[in-house]
């Protein structure tokens, strides 16, 4: 049997980030996938004891640029736990709202690089169309297309005016019709079903085995959300998006549901803000050690923080969804086609720069 | 080869009018997606920059071969316009695809090795439908020589529907475009980075282009044919069918290997191979 | 094989406007909050140092002795800490990006400088 190795990465034109698999092809069946990561550790969490708790959040926000509104408000999260920091509710409100436009246009973003890599350019380029309108959105508000710094610990910033949402709300709901246009298609399409559908088949008890996380854990019938019983989130009436099949285009829709859902519950947010400030002040220095979980639109991100008094943290440790789910890659490459490759590694949907900090 | 004045033109205009057919292919992509567009004549910037590279080829085979692709496709489509045995046009087109599947396969890079087996799979694929083609033109028109089938009037796409839908069918293959885009295309983000020009760069790559421009031109002069009767409605067909392949591109993902070689022969053998049938059964002979 | 519902819509988009900008001929008109670039209005200034304390790249640089201020527009993140933390409220926040700067970075560093210093003792 005659086997060739094709080196698939760290640079490749269909891989977002640099993350390196080396194939062992037997004409074009993949018998085994030798992983290499580490490729743009920057070590930023080595930063934490170096830098004041408070400044510390601009690097952890930077941690990633679509993850990143999350990363700072896990990071903050879990400060003002060890602080037992009570944080105004609009500020809660506010976080939801920014949140959940992350998570819209992670999944919008995902889409186009999905539809890039089974040859579908066309449709990576509405995608990302509708992706530019969210953009805008995030400049408006908090004058950032990707890094916000719009998050702190104690609350946020600057505050978002009540119209504002509510035009940004009716801006996202006015959008619904093109988003359904376009997301039809990676459902219904004959081609891009012949691509996706019956790929990467994980049923639910490997999907537990193997701790994978998010949208790949929800698609295998997992309902497993860490936004459901996050006090955040209280008050506001939505469904975690959850599949049976297990396959990428079961990993597809439930991207898809997720991003109709964040709408509405961008929706009912900005219905109902309250007015009672956007920041807590800070008397005192984190001593102590707590954790926190944000859901990510790849999946459980934990974030666990240590301080000993000082204004400078002892520990700060981020578990990324990225990290949790490439071992599953590993495992569902092996027999898989070459062509299926860059849609097997992106259904988990990586972000390696979050993966490797 | 009767007519040396045509195989002359073709030889002189066809990179011409491939080049601008070229940059029209990417503006009208373009505007599909809502995105501007280069140029009308950047596909020329494009060869022009390439030619002014330094030589950096992976070893001496590339560049020969290269040519010899160039050449013989020239060939093909001189042939082909000139007046000559349009199966024999068949069998140069296919060499000259042969000598560029050679090129991938003489560099180590596995990326071009599996794009050079992707290319022999659609060669193989588009094969039985352009000899089926040439089969049926002859039986309806009694020629197999371009200017005696124009000039006879005979409506091959009124007795050939079939073959020519089969053609159209294996033209989105031949001219790289979605859903059969799997060896190469204009896009560099597959599975394969480039396919079967990945280790090719440069003057190389430059000879390339011009190819698949007196590729395109002799494919359309296919589709010509079929509506030679009348030269005003054999133009309007050709860009009709270029316009829809366009279209095509921009609204199919592309598909794996085993579905394109599959689905080809299926519709060779139903459509293309159905409509011959049925003409030797209704026609008698 | 159902009909793509892309293919009237790639047909419609033809006779649409791109949805692109040919950028660097076209300019946006940036949003009010957009996060651009920083100024100074020297006049106001203090030179406390506060903004070159908290400033995460170390872009400002104060001498207050000279009374100098300068920002290096190619470090700015735009993050806008200097603006919240002047105590004298002197830095603007710009929603215009700085100008794109030649390998030499010319002009990438914006300097002001306060009123002349009061004249210091003579030497002895």
């Amino acid at each position: 049997m005659k086997t060739t190795i094709v080196p698939l990465g760290p640079q490749h034109p269909v891989l977002p980030e640099p993350l390196s698999f080396d194939l062992v092809l037997d004409n074009e069946r993949v018998i085994d996938a030798v992983p290499s990561i580490g490729f743009i550790h920057r070590g930023l969490e080595l930063l934490a004891p170096k830098r004041d708790f408070e400044e510390y959040v601009m690097i952890a926000e930077r941690v990633c640029g679509i993850c990143s509104f999350m990363h700072g408000m896990g990071y903050s999260s879990a400060v003002e736990s060890v602080l037992a920091l009570p944080v105004p509710r609009r500020a809660r409100q506010l976080r939801v709202i920014l949140a959940e436009l992350s998570r819209v246009h992670s999944h919008l973003l995902w889409l186009g690089l999905a539809a890039d890599a089974f040859g579908f350019e066309n449709l990576f380029m509405q995608t990302w169309r509708l992706r530019e309108e969210v953009l805008d959105m995030f400049e408006e508000t908090t004058g950032g297309r990707v890094i916000f710094n719009i998050v702190k610990v104690g609350g946020m910033r600057k505050d978002i005016e009540d119209a504002t949402l509510s035009r940004i709300s009716s801006r996202l709901t006015a959008m619904k019709p093109q988003l359904k246009e376009i997301t039809d298609i990676f459902l219904n399409d004959y081609t891009v079903k012949h691509r996706l559908s019956g790929l990467a088949v994980l049923p639910e008890a490997e999907a537990r085995e193997l701790g994978v996380v998010g949208p790949m854990l929800r698609a295998s019938g997992v309902v497993s959300d860490q936004r459901l019983g996050n006090p955040m989130y209280e008050g506001l009436r939505w469904e975690a998006a959850v599949e049976k099949d297990g396959d990428c285009h079961a990993r597809c829709r439930v991207r898809v549901k997720e991003i109709f859902q964040s709408i509405d519950i961008i929706a009912q947010a900005a219905g109902a803000m309250a007015a009672d400030g956007i920041a807590a002040k800070i008397a005192s220095a984190p001593n102590g050690e707590a954790f926190y979980r944000a859901e990510q639109p790849r999946g459980e991100a934990i974030y666990y923080v240590r301080g000993n008094g000082t204004r400078m943290l002892e520990r700060f440790r981020l578990r990324t969804p990225t990290f949790a789910n490439v071992p599953a890659v590993v495992k569902l490459l092996k027999g898989t086609e070459l062509a299926d490759v860059p849609t097997i590694i992106l259904t988990i949907d990586p972000c390696i720069s979050c993966m490797e900090r | 080869m009767e007519k040396l004045m045509p195989a002359l033109a073709y030889a002189l205009l066809a990179p011409l009018a491939g080049g601008l057919l070229a940059g029209a292919d990417r503006i009208v992509s373009a505007r599909m997606q809502r995105r501007v567009g280069p140029p009308l004549l950047q596909p020329f910037y494009d060869v022009a920059k390439l030619f002014s590279k330094g030589d950096v080829e992976v070893n001496s085979l590339q560049y020969p071969l290269a040519l010899c692709h160039l050449l013989f496709m020239a060939l093909a489509g001189a042939l082909f316009f000139g007046g000559g045995d349009i199966l024999l046009v068949i069998f140069v087109f296919t060499v000259a695809a042969l000598f560029l599947v050679a090129a991938a396969f003489s560099s180590a890079s596995p990326y071009s090795f599996v794009g050079a087996e992707r290319e022999l799979i659609i060669i193989l694929a588009a094969e039985p439908a352009l000899l089926i083609a040439a089969a049926a033109i002859y039986k309806v028109s009694g020629s197999l020589n371009f200017h005696a089938v124009a000039a006879s009037g005979a409506p091959l796409i009124k007795q050939l529907p079939g073959v020519f839908l089969c053609l159209f069918y294996v033209l989105t293959m031949k001219l790289r475009k979605s859903p059969f885009d799997l060896s190469y295309s204009h896009h560099a983000h597959q599975e394969i980075v480039k396919g079967i020009t990945t280790d090719l760069g440069g003057r190389t790559l430059a000879l390339i282009e011009i190819t698949h421009w007196y590729e395109n031109i002799l494919l359309l002069g296919l589709v010509y044919l079929f509506f030679a009767f009348s030269a005003p409605l054999a133009l309007a067909a050709v860009a009709l069918t270029y316009f829809l392949e366009v279209l095509a591109d921009n609204t199919n993902a592309r598909v794996r290997w085993q579905l394109a070689l599959s689905s080809t022969w299926t519709i060779t053998l139903l459509l293309a191979g159905g409509n011959l049938l049925a003409l030797y059964a209704l026609g008698g002979n | 094989m159902a009909i793509s519902p892309l293919i009237p819509a790639a047909l419609a988009n033809l006779f649409k406007k791109p949805a692109t900008r040919l950028y660097p001929h076209e300019v946006r008109e940036p949003f009010a909050r957009t996060r651009g670039s920083i100024t100074m209005r020297e006049a106001e200034c203090i030179f406390c140092g506060i903004c070159q304390n908290k400033c995460p790249s170390k872009a400002i640089t104060v001498v207050r002795a000279e009374k100098t201020w300068q920002v290096d527009q190619l470090r700015c993140l735009a993050c806008m800490r200097c603006v919240e933390v002047c105590p004298k409220k002197c830095i603007e926040a710009r929603s215009a990006r700085p100008a794109p700067y030649g390998s030499d970075r010319a002009g990438s560093v914006e300097k002001k400088t306060g009123p002349a210093a009061p004249p210091t003792a003579p030497a002895k």
